[in-house]
């Protein structure tokens, strides 16, 4: 009676007895969820999945090139030429976090080397205008050898370490360049708060791009050239390297593959990437100050990564989208401010369709809307300064809004009660089972929309943020490989 | 005999992969039950399955009489389970005392008897309260997690391959208490590798192979077993 | 040729002994505030081995909470009640806020994440911190509210300091007032509240338990779930406290506040060694002294980036920290 030859079980505990089986069965369950995903959704993702990389790109590059040619030149410049900035910005984080499993919290302020050191070379700040075939390469280089010397100081670090050394660097940086401006060439260095203004628009070889069109298409070949070069590195041994560390580090190590060069080497590509981005950053705006480059910009750069999905190029391109066009719908300079509306309760209906049967879901918009009214009744009874504030940005919908949702007027402190209520709300709900969940669910939601109508609205740049937040958080829990990623990633 | 624990049909699984197929065990009170398997059998799996930190998919956990199937491990302990676990877990930065007081946890503050008993069983103990049990050596270790386990009063002691890492004269000082324990009245189940020792004090034993039971006797018809000869006991 | 070396050493004799004193003094009761922040990193790192990143956060809620108190009681202006009830009041909403605030964070943030990925909470915390930050600046539209130490008990006509501003004792003719006693002393009366819970109560021993080994704890029959949810909750009543003495001792909340002093809180952790709370409190000591000197020797930009050097030094040099056991990664 031998025991036969069987891959050894997850249960076989380690030397050191802590079992590594908890891991496991989690990625596994998360891993499941992904399979049953069905209907149109699920449909999409396995579709796209399944075709080839060139047919993936050249697909996008023709819807991509469409877009000049039915947005003005503002939609362009909002929708089209920031989600392209974003998504090269998220391919390099992309890299260091979802090929290599480093948790780099430092990355904006290699971007915002490259801002800088292109508002450097090619403004009037020094009077310099170098062209930027010869600019760029310098800059790429020279972010790089920044994000060589960070990694080499941090390459003993693990996981959670690196993360905090990094964005304690990204603090620093900003830092910096806010609050001290050293002299040099007889010129403050970095402008200080005011930042460097008039920086030239992109010139090579004495060709200027001045349009909008022109910006994107530049940047639609850059974005495409990049995501080229960096499937091939994926690809190639040292994206495999990468992959076996990112999966089990001790493994790799023990495997004889060089964790601390293949850790600085993601480290430099990432740099590259944030630098070469931050030049054209820097043309865009034809400027550039430290509060470009914050802790927001981080999150939602980590928000397309994690939504599209670690490890996943065309994930990026997914999460740089819906982030880039929700955030420019919330922005408070937005055209169409009613855009905003329709895209928050278009989201808040689309979470509560997934409320099964269906017969459950009617239920609940149908009790929903009649609470509103009742509660909008009672709320008149009881005083007319209940019920006539005025309704922001309502549009077509205002009069609708306005007999549903209850907006007082002058009652100072409410919506600071308002929104502290709707979180204990929220939290109240997800702890409760069956029956009385959905009989909470009807009360909360018709919470969201006064707490939108009275709170979120107004400040909706802040909102965007915040919901950006929640989605780190439940994704993680519902979804952690995003879209189109892989749930694996350990952090080195 | 009474039975005190039973596990009928019992499957389990990691994620998807399956690890016990249909395992019937049953421990009579006051009785010694060695279960025996090699590596990746689902011999530790059957442990944390009893104790309740696995949920087996189908299949029941009855413990004293009761139906203890998707209770917490804290129930479980409360209800006269005790575990010694593999390499034996210690809190190495907590004193001796300490790793004995947590072995008491569900009874709220740690009883004078119950320390009593314990020291007058491993004196030596007694001696070493205030050192740290990381500081211990392989067999003094031992016994703070035989203590540990002891210090609830348990029913039921769960032994996780306690011969694991130990020197052969420390394997056999340890079987010995083992049956020192058992010989007070509590009910034990030993999961071990080491066929031979584990058999030679059991009442009765249970084969397991990729999670499914083989064979089951008396102990001493297992012994005598031609399959088990060959496989484990190198005769 | 302008030497910035030569700078300091002149300003370091232009301060003198009575400067030197004056700085360290600000630096230790800062110090103190950092220590009860690096307590909860400490904690929490120590039992999950996750970096809270939302840690800093709950410390800014505890601030904004104290706030609230003071001014739903009439405000720095008009307190309607006594000044020690009045302070302890607050205390006690920052406290208790905070401290139900961490244990929803960790029901709901890192809980289902248990068994996760290290990455997976991580980010999670990322998120937390991020709506935390955002949710404050949504309902103070980027206000700092202010605690007015000069009014607190003052008077507001002729401006006089309150009583918190009063001279306690002096040192070489310097003073050291009552709210700098009040923030040391309060810190101190919990670092050792803290010490003897987990040293010497049943909670805290399965606390050492827990951290040392979970599942070796839950199979001793510690709820190791509820364990956790103790510790958030008392590394967040830290965080709490801390948030209200600096309120009282700064004069003023900011929703960005948290981030930076969690930061900084998170490196007094690892300075002290990550895991040990000692090593939290002569940390939080050493950065908040660190930062004083480098503000009033070098200057106040450089005091961030003289913590930052030294976070760097001691990842480079002793990453185990100064009462850190050597770690050996499992395998």
């Amino acid at each position: 009676m031998s025991e036969p030859e069987r891959p050894a079980a997850p249960n076989a505990s380690d030397a050191a007895g802590r079992p590594k089986i908890g891991v496991d069965e989690w990625v596994a369950s998360a891993e499941e969820r992904h399979e049953r995903s069905r209907g149109l959704g699920g449909l999409v993702s396995r579709g796209w999945e399944g075709s080839p990389a060139e047919a993936k790109l050249i697909v996008f590059v023709a819807l991509a090139s469409t877009l000049p040619f039915w947005m003005n030149e503002g939609e362009l410049f909002s929708y089209g030429l920031y989600t392209l900035l974003y998504a090269l910005l998220a391919l390099g984080l992309n890299i260091v976090v979802g090929f290599a499993g480093l948790l780099d919290l430092g990355y904006v302020a290699f971007y915002g080397f490259g801002a800088y050191g292109y508002a450097l070379f090619s403004s009037n700040h020094y009077g310099l205008h170098w062209q930027a075939e010869a600019s760029i390469p310098l800059i790429v280089l020279g972010t790089a050898a920044v994000g060589l010397i960070l990694g080499l100081a941090s390459r003993r670090l693990l996981g959670d370490y690196l993360a905090i050394v990094t964005l304690f660097f990204a603090q620093a940086f900003v830092a910096f360049v806010n609050n001290s401006n050293p002299k040099v060439a007889g010129e403050g260095l970095t402008g200080g708060p005011n930042g460097i203004p008039g920086v030239d628009p992109l010139n090579f070889f004495g060709f200027k791009l001045h349009s909008t069109k022109q910006y994107y298409f530049f940047l639609l070949i850059v974005f495409s050239l990049a995501a080229v070069g960096l499937y091939f590195l994926n690809n190639s041994r040292t994206g495999r390297a990468w992959r076996a560390l990112r999966e089990d580090p001790l493994a790799a190590e023990a495997m004889s593959i060089p964790v601390n060069r293949l850790k600085i080497l993601a480290f430099m590509f990432g740099a590259g990437t944030a630098g070469l981005t931050g030049t054209i950053f820097a043309a865009i705006q034809t400027g550039v100050v430290a509060g470009n480059f914050d802790v927001a910009l981080l999150i939602t750069i980590y928000a397309i990564v994690i939504l599209g999905g670690l490890g996943s190029i065309a994930g990026v391109l997914f999460g740089a989208i819906v982030i880039n066009v929700s955030t420019q719908f919330l922005a408070p300079s937005n055209d169409h401010p009613e855009l905003k509306r329709w895209l928050f309760y278009g989201a808040i209906l689309l979470i509560a369709a997934k409320i099964r049967p269906w017969s459950r879901t009617a239920a609940v918009f149908v009790g929903t809307a009649a609470f509103g009214f009742v509660v909008h009744a009672i709320a008149s009874g009881i005083s007319s300064d209940w019920t006539n504030g005025t309704v922001v940005d309502a549009g077509s919908a205002a009069s609708a809004i306005r007999n549903w949702v209850i907006v007082p007027s002058g009652h100072t402190g409410f919506q600071t009660w308002a929104y502290i209520v709707l979180v204990a709300a929220i939290v109240v709900t997800s702890q409760l089972k069956g029956w009385w969940r959905m009989a909470a669910l009807i009360p909360t939601l018709y919470w969201v929309a006064v707490v939108w109508e009275n709170v979120l609205v107004q400040q909706s740049a802040v909102t965007a943020l915040i919901l950006f937040g929640v989605l780190l958080i439940a994704l993680m829990q519902a979804r952690p490989q995003g879209l189109l990623g892989t749930a694996r990633v350990e952090i080195v | 005999m009474p039975m005190l624990l039973r596990l009928s049909g019992v499957n389990t699984y990691y994620g998807q992969i399956h690890i016990l197929t249909d395992v019937d065990l049953e421990v009579a009170e006051g009785e010694l039950v060695c279960l025996l398997g090699g590596n990746a059998s689902g011999k530790s799996t059957t442990l944390k399955t009893v104790i309740g930190i696995v949920e087996p998919r189908t299949g029941t956990v009855e413990f004293a009489g009761e139906d203890v199937t998707g209770k917490n491990t804290s129930y479980r302990i409360k209800q006269g389970m005790a575990i010694v676990p593999e390499n034996r877990r210690l809190f190495a930065p907590m004193t001796v005392r300490e790793n004995l007081e947590m072995g008491a946890y569900l009874l709220g503050r740690a009883k004078k008897e119950d320390f009593e008993r314990v020291y007058s069983l491993f004196p030596l103990l007694h001696e070493r309260r205030n050192q740290l049990a990381g500081t211990l050596s392989g067999g003094e270790q031992q016994m703070v997690a035989m203590g540990r386990a002891l210090m609830s009063q348990p029913k039921l002691l769960l032994m996780d391959e306690p011969s694991m890492g130990l020197a052969p004269i420390l394997v056999e000082r340890n079987f010995e208490i083992i049956k020192q324990v058992h010989e007070a009245g509590v009910a034990v189940l030993v999961v071990e590798q080491n066929a031979n020792i584990s058999l030679s004090i059991a009442d009765r034993g249970y084969v397991l192979q990729t999670g499914r039971v083989v064979l089951t006797g008396p102990a001493k018809d297992l012994l005598e077993h031609e399959d088990l000869k060959k496989a484990y006991l190198g005769r | 040729m302008h030497l910035p070396l030569l700078n300091i050493i002149d300003t370091v004799r232009q301060l003198g002994w009575g400067g030197a004193f004056e700085l360290l003094r600000n630096g230790i009761v800062l110090g103190s505030v950092y220590a009860l922040i690096a307590l909860g990193y400490t904690m929490v790192y120590g039992i999950l081995k996750l970096l809270n990143f939302a840690h800093g956060d709950i410390y800014m809620v505890g601030a904004f909470l104290g706030y609230g108190v003071l001014s739903i009681l009439g405000g720095p202006l008009a307190p309607t009640i006594a000044m020690v009830p009045l302070i302890l009041l607050m205390f006690l909403g920052g406290m208790l806020g905070s401290g139900v605030l961490g244990v929803v964070v960790e029901r709901f943030a890192y809980r289902p994440l248990r068994n996760a990925p290290r990455i997976a909470p991580l980010i999670s915390a990322l998120g937390v911190s991020f709506f935390l930050a955002n949710s404050a600046l949504l309902l103070t539209h980027g206000e700092r509210f202010n605690y007015a130490m000069y009014q607190l008990g003052g008077d507001p006509n002729t401006g006089l300091p309150g009583p918190l501003n009063q001279p306690a004792f002096s040192v070489a003719g310097r003073p050291v007032t009552v709210v700098q006693v009040l923030v040391v002393s309060t810190s101190i009366a919990l670092m050792i509240a803290l010490t003897l819970l987990v040293s010497r109560t049943r909670l805290g021993k399965a606390m050492r338990a827990t951290s040392y080994d979970r599942e070796a704890a839950s199979m001793m029959g510690i709820d190791t779930d509820r364990v956790i949810a103790s510790t958030f909750f008392i590394g967040s009543v830290l965080a709490g406290a801390a948030g209200v003495m600096f309120g009282l001792y700064i004069g003023e909340t900011y929703y960005l506040m948290g981030f930076l002093a969690g930061l900084k809180a998170f490196t007094a952790a690892v300075v002290g060694g990550i895991g040990s709370i000692p090593g939290a409190m002569v940390g939080g000591l050493l950065i908040g002294v660190t930062e004083a000197y480098a503000a009033g020797y070098v200057g106040g930009q450089w005091s961030d980036v003289a913590v930052f050097g030294i976070l760097i030094l001691f990842m480079l040099l002793r990453p185990s920290g100064l009462f850190g056991a050597k770690t050996i990664q499992k395998v």
